[in-house]
């Protein structure tokens, strides 16, 4: 028990000082903010495909809406981007109420296909708007013009940025497994109608869910913008966006806290590692990769990665499942 | 008047699963609905939970009309059920699953699942509380399913088919606890295939045959009706039955 609070010690430690360890070497160092970027992403989704069990594979929607606030803010106001990230946040919450609403009454693979109709529409709407670029897409702040435009050479501010971000979401996350909103999201996900025969508004928590997971995957878009100072429909609403979201959560673990930081940790890296190995024209073996993944998993670790070192209290005694309950209360 | 439900119809395509019933419960009752299969007792029963909008007709529940009303907002009425072929949630400890329901009432989790580990004790799955719900057999699970509706502290427990599959000493000790529950002050609903059940168990029965209450009273008047008899068991000899 002692040993694993120090491990658990060890590893925040470890996470806190990482940009120093890697201080002579850059590329880890953006490794590093890229695995917690997609972590805040990919932790963003858990919330309603985890949790909820509401399988989105639209969420590039608001990670689009949140890179294109951040930069439309900085194009058309010339304010720093990341005064579009609140914006983003809002709007993202207001269109995933609009998408939410109807395609929620969905079950199943209804949903996540609807998800993907409004997200590759939302893509193609996008390449054909003046004001967001086009096709082209739109650039960040060429230069910095002050601190407040978040951007920087080193990748070092943004870990530590995308850490305090992940943070902040984890904890609430956490918080709302425990409470009441927990108990409900993971009810609905096993049977939605013993859940509302029990008195759960399906229908309004499942919103809420989604609506809590757009904004939070609409920041993560902003922090993008900021990071890499450009945007355009592909990378900002591109279904492989949602596709990865989904994988990460999977891969490590969907609904479970840590599952979607497990997932980012694996993937990121595998990702990074065959762009620079295959270049630029190695794009489509990422689709590849992840396409195994999704059979790998879905065939030997259904629960994710996360599974594996799951502690089972209940193993040792096998009675439980031959017991009649009945003969407990026989007294 | 706990339950009014009121000429309720309804219709599958041209079928009339359920044709112009209308039931009364009072508080303190247990009433039971019987009939053959396919009489459109679970129809009926479907229609009173809301997880069937009724073709025509009204539901109202202690004064307030329900008929449009979806399950979840009569559950916060008092109105709680147990599904035939148990919903259990699968990926939650047996004390979780109580706890959804105890959640009703109890919005802190903690206080809910201290209700939780009370009704589990009542039903006798106290000792169980910490295994996975998915572990559980089925009288474990209807167990289960009816300790999960009595967490949300309702007025009226819907029972559908509750013992069904059940063994003999099972099906005695399930009846059992649905007195303790009725001794409690719930008013029960049970819809039972089980003659033993009713005839144990309710002081009020009404009786389905396709789709339309063919006889009501105690269970002794009823299992000695010529109609009932001859829904369950069939004609005894030709007559014209020209008034129904």
């Amino acid at each position: 028990m002692n040993a694993r609070r120090l491990i658990q010690l060890a590893l925040l430690v470890a996470v806190l000082i990482y940009p120093f360890l890697t201080l002579e070497s850059p590329v880890y160092q953006r490794l590093g903010a890229l695995v917690l970027l997609a972590a805040i992403g990919a932790s963003a989704w858990n919330i309603v495909g985890g949790y909820a069990g509401q399988v989105s594979v639209g969420h590039a929607v608001f990670f689009g809406i949140g890179a294109y606030s951040a930069v439309v803010a900085f194009v058309h106001a010339d304010l720093p981007p990341i005064v579009g990230a609140p914006l983003g946040m809002l709007l993202s919450v207001g269109v995933a109420a609009v998408i939410g609403v109807p395609t929620l009454r969905l079950s199943g693979h209804y949903f996540s296909m609807a998800t993907i109709a409004v997200g590759e529409l939302v893509r193609v709407l996008s390449s054909t708007s003046d004001w967001l670029g086009g096709a082209q897409g739109l650039g960040g702040p060429a230069m910095p013009r002050t601190v407040f435009d978040l951007s920087f050479m080193s990748a070092m501010p943004y870990y530590y940025i995308f850490l305090a971000v992940l943070a902040f979401l984890l904890g609430m996350t956490w918080w709302i497994e425990r409470g009441r909103m927990g108990f409900y999201l993971r009810a609905i996900k096993d049977s939605e109608r013993a859940a509302r025969s029990l008195g759960v508004s399906a229908g309004r928590y499942k919103l809420y869910a989604y609506m809590l997971s757009a904004a939070f995957t609409s920041l993560a878009g902003s922090l993008y913008l900021c990071m890499f100072g450009f945007i355009d429909p592909e990378s900002g609403f591109g279904i492989l966006l949602s596709v990865k979201m989904v994988v990460m959560a999977a891969l490590g673990g969907a609904g479970q806290l840590f599952g979607p930081l497990v997932g980012a940790l694996i993937l990121v890296p595998v990702e990074e590692l065959s762009n620079s190995l295959l270049g630029g024209e190695g794009a489509g073996i990422t689709f590849v990769v992840y396409g195994a993944i999704i059979v790998i998993i879905a065939r030997f670790l259904p629960a994710g990665l996360l599974s594996l070192f799951e502690r089972r209290p209940t193993a040792e005694k096998p009675a439980v499942s031959t017991a009649n309950p009945a003969s407990g209360h026989a007294d | 008047m706990l339950i009014e439900a009121q000429s309720v119809t309804k219709m599958f395509g041209a079928f009339k699963a359920v044709d112009n019933a209308s039931v009364t419960v009072e508080e303190g009752d247990i009433l039971g609905l019987i009939g053959p299969n396919g009489a459109g007792k679970s129809t009926f029963f479907n229609c009173l939970t809301g997880d069937m909008p009724l073709t025509s007709g009204t539901v109202r529940f202690a004064g307030t009309d329900i008929t449009t009303a979806p399950p979840e907002e009569r559950a916060r009425l008092g109105l709680a059920r147990s599904f035939q072929v148990p919903l259990t949630f699968e990926s939650m400890s047996v004390l979780d699953n109580a706890t959804i329901g105890a959640l009703l009432r109890h919005h802190n989790a903690r206080e809910a699942q201290a209700k939780a580990r009370e009704v589990l004790d009542r039903v006798g799955l106290g000792r169980l509380a910490d295994a996975p719900a998915k572990s559980l057999g089925t009288p474990g699970r209807k167990r289960l399913e009816i300790a999960r509706a009595l967490a949300s502290e309702p007025k009226v427990l819907l029972l559908d088919e509750a013992m069904a599959g059940l063994t003999p000493t099972e099906v005695r000790e399930a009846i059992e606890l649905v007195r303790r529950i009725h001794a409690g002050g719930v008013t029960i609903v049970i819809v039972e295939h089980l003659m033993e059940v009713i005839t144990s168990l309710t002081r009020r029965v009404v009786v389905f045959h396709q789709g339309r209450e063919i006889a009501r009273g105690t269970p002794r008047e009823v299992t000695s009706d010529p109609h009932v008899i001859e829904a369950y068991l069939g004609r005894r000899k030709v007559r014209h039955a020209g008034e129904s």
